[in-house]
């Protein structure tokens, strides 16, 4: 097997094991948001619509209270 | 609204990351870290932009939630570049630069096609919830990647004070973060005392970078002994 092919295969096992983290990770969870604005109640997602998966993560990005979902 | 504790904790990274460019401008790392830099002056406007937003819109605009994720989508992807200009580094001795391009790029659009896959059942603002679910994912990615690169420094024995200072850092951001999450979840009774932490360790990264750029030489080296000792 080719190095590029080895390559391409080591950073699909890396997706794999990165997506199966997220899901172990939401699973277990209840999908709050730490960075919930004022501790209220977390907006729902536009997963929630039918079999979405995932809740916002907790890391997000620089600063700013996390707003409500656009899709409301 | 926030009030005025939530601006000072929203804030309170804003002048660690003015200090981190400053210094990174001091010792000429500007461009030899551009990505990590670009990351810092990135995640600055971000903070700035929102400010503006919030104060022009309020919270519970669409405008505000919109530009809200998209610049955190955007971040995320800056963090990504600079992990993968890390691994770059870190791998250059061994000319393997052109293996981490494809890697990365691999990773990208696999990543990329799996949060299309995951939210292509949406009717509705179909792009808003793949730049949110592909903000999350390479979120994870980049975890994924971080504790990689930390297993291949051990490994490879690295020498390079400044780049081992970074990456470190690095892993001690993602890591702060996935622990805050752990602790939500398995006490959602202290959400509030835990709604603190996430801007407290946003101040982590700016810091740890900061030191690194100012006290830590390019041409220093560890003894990797001090660092850990594998087997070869």
């Amino acid at each position: 097997m080719s190095r590029k092919l080895t390559v391409i295969l080591l950073a699909m096992l890396v997706l794999v094991g990165a997506m199966s983290l997220k899901t172990a990770a939401v699973t277990h969870g209840d999908g709050a948001v730490i960075m919930a604005n004022g501790g209220g109640p977390v907006p729902p997602g536009p997963w929630k619509n039918g079999g979405g998966p995932v809740p916002p993560g907790p890391w997000k990005n620089g600063g700013g209270p996390v707003p409500p979902g656009p899709w409301k | 609204m926030p009030g005025p504790f939530e601006y000072i904790l929203w804030f309170l990274c804003t002048p660690f990351e003015v200090a981190a460019l400053v210094c990174a401008l001091r010792k000429k790392a500007l461009k030899r870290y551009f990505f990590l830099n670009l990351y810092i002056a990135a995640s600055l406007i971000a903070s700035l932009g929102r400010l503006q937003i919030l104060h022009s819109y309020g919270l519970r605009s669409n405008e505000y939630a919109y530009f809200y994720f998209y610049s955190d989508a955007l971040l995320t992807i800056c963090l990504y570049f600079a992990l993968i200009s890390l691994y770059s580094y870190v791998f250059t001795e061994m000319k393997a630069e052109k293996y981490v391009s494809l890697a990365a790029t691999v990773l990208l659009v696999g990543t990329a096609i799996f949060s299309y896959a995951v939210v292509q059942q949406s009717s509705t603002k179909l792009v808003t919830h793949f730049v949110i679910e592909l903000s999350q994912n390479l979120y994870f990615v980049g975890l994924v990647l971080t504790y990689i690169l930390w297993a291949s420094i051990l490994k490879l024995r690295e020498t390079r004070t400044r780049l081992i200072q970074l990456v470190l850092s690095l892993g001690v951001y993602f890591s702060l973060f996935a622990a805050t999450y752990a602790l939500g979840n398995l006490y959602p009774s202290m959400g509030s005392v835990l709604q603190v932490l996430p801007p407290l360790i946003a101040c982590f990264l700016p810091i740890a970078w900061g030191y690194a750029f100012w006290h830590l030489a390019e041409e220093a080296r560890i003894v990797p002994a001090r660092l850990a000792v594998v087997p070869r």
